[in-house]
């Protein structure tokens, strides 16, 4: 239990509230950290992408609205909100209004599995690691339906190929899964977490390194970033299976797209990088004398800084391949991920079963 | 086979290098209200009109390749929205009474606006 968890509880005993308030309230504070850190990350995300490509594209990128352009993606955000509800003819209503939703809630659905800290871990399941990876399949479903129900041959197209793409990709995805499982004994992030926790050297990128470069590849094509955003090309399918979708339903989609990239940043962190563990093996905040709950306090925010670091990174990375590869075509990436990922994550498996093995022996 | 394996992982390395290098060069984008791109010198804009110096021969409404451009009844104007900027009239006027600007923002929103007229 973590001394959040606890002080919560006894103020709340103090306080003499009934049971399933106190239950009910704490899922509530922690859909409201998730939800205000969602839209946070998103809105620095969208600006700083744009920002960042024009850096590397000898562009300005944003600079009119606030100052070097910090308040472009709020007033974009408004001129979303404002627009006018646009329905094209030939859609199925029903599926065409679930779609934009089903995007939208498996993912930030997602966002309570990752333990942001060893305090803050909005939904701990044995399990997490498997639900992670069900709840995820769920979006793959709902461009299928936003490309059925537009009634559009370039949307079926975009649909057709995000979920051809998808469930080519999430096999590598789920073997490198197993692989971190066999290292760590368990299915449930906060220990796969705790147990890298001594040095760098505990991380699991360090025996893994081919998962880590396996599960980086198979996200970049499930997040549909740019070598491998097939499904809305935009020079051939216009914008793909979302190109019928406009003004709070078209937001959707991108708030969905930026949240996944982001959180299968901080994914690839918790899994490879030591996830909210510091690199140096002790927190600034141990070494002062302070009163323990301060201390745990500032601990907290240590470490949420630290997976914060190591997702940035991340998403650097990946833009950074975004502005300097061009995209592939369908057949090469089925074939890229069939007949190149696929088979080396399975010899990973058994290069991980060994390890393991050795380890254990010796 | 290991070859064929590490060329591409080579090339692609190389990518990334080539275009972390430009973001290093110096922007190519100019922030058009506030900073103009500098003009040739034969750039040819908005026509001047030295009034002092024309003779009212007549050559330049002659050598203009459209018809009610150039005006010379008893003022000069010309109409710049018909103007197709070819130069002609300047190049032959004999009294150099004629001359391009480098001004190119010519849009109004009344098309009056864009007939210059002789006292001005
Ligand atoms: S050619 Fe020159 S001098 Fe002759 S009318 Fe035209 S502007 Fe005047
Ligand atoms: S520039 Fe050409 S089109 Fe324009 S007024 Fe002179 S001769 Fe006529």
């Amino acid at each position: 239990m973590s001394i959040f968890y606890l002080i919560y509880i006894e103020f709340m005993i103090r306080i003499n509230a009934p049971h399933w308030l106190i239950f009910a309230l704490w899922h509530l504070i922690s859909f409201i950290f998730i939800a205000i850190l969602l839209v946070i990350t998103v809105i620095i995300l969208v600006l700083f992408e744009r920002k960042y490509l024009a850096f590397y594209t000898r562009r300005k990128g944003p600079n009119r609205v606030g100052t070097y352009g910090c308040l472009q993606t709020i007033a974009d955000a408004i001129k979303l909100l404002f627009k006018e509800n646009i329905e094209p003819k030939n859609i199925d209503k029903m599926i065409y209004y679930t779609a934009p939703l089903l995007v939208f809630s498996p993912i930030m659905t997602v966002w309570f599995l990752i333990p942001f800290t060893s305090g803050i871990i909005p939904f701990d399941s044995s399990c997490s690691l498997l639900l992670f990876m069900a709840i995820l399949s769920i979006p793959i479903l709902a461009t299928l339906f936003a490309g059925f129900s537009s009634g559009n041959k370039y949307s079926l197209i975009g649909g057709l190929r995000a979920c051809t793409q998808a469930i080519s990709s999430e096999i590598p995805l789920f073997l490198c899964l197993i692989s971190i499982s066999i290292l760590s004994g368990s299915m449930n992030l906060d220990s796969i977490v705790k147990m890298q926790n001594d040095s760098i050297f505990q991380w699991y990128i360090f025996p893994n390194i081919l998962g880590f470069i396996i599960f980086f590849i198979s996200a970049l094509i499930v997040m549909n970033r740019t070598p491998f955003d097939l499904p809305e090309a935009e020079s051939e399918l216009t914008a793909g299976y979302h190109s019928e979708y406009s003004g709070m339903k078209f937001a959707m989609f991108f708030l969905g797209e930026y949240a996944l990239t982001f959180i299968l940043s901080a994914f690839i962190a918790t899994l490879f990088l030591g996830g909210y563990n510091s690199p140096m093996g002790f927190y600034i905040s141990d070494l002062l004398n302070l009163p323990i709950i301060f201390q745990e306090f500032l601990k907290n925010i240590e470490q949420f800084i630290w997976l914060m670091l190591k997702t940035g990174i991340l998403i650097l990375i990946i833009m950074w391949i975004r502005a300097s590869y061009p995209r592939l075509t369908t057949e090469k990436t089925l074939i890229f991920s069939w007949y190149i990922l696929t088979p080396l994550a399975i010899f990973n498996i058994f290069i991980m079963a060994i390890y393991k093995l050795l380890r254990s022996i010796l | 086979m290991i070859k064929s394996f590490i060329l591409p992982i080579k090339e692609l390395i190389k990518g990334l290098y080539t275009v972390f290098k430009n973001g290093f060069k110096k922007r190519v984008t100019l922030e058009y209200p506030e900073k103009k791109k500098l003009l040739n010198n034969n750039f040819r804009g908005k026509i001047n009109y030295i009034k002092e110096n024309c003779i009212k021969c007549g050559i330049c409404q002659n050598v203009c390749p459209l018809i009610s451009c150039i005006k010379i009844d008893t003022d000069f104007s010309i109409d710049l929205s018909q103007c197709i900027f070819c130069g002609n009239c300047v190049e032959n006027c004999p009294k150099n009474a004629l001359y391009f600007t480098k001004e190119y923002e010519l849009a109004v929103n009344n098309k009056e606006k864009l007939i210059l007229k002789e006292d001005n």
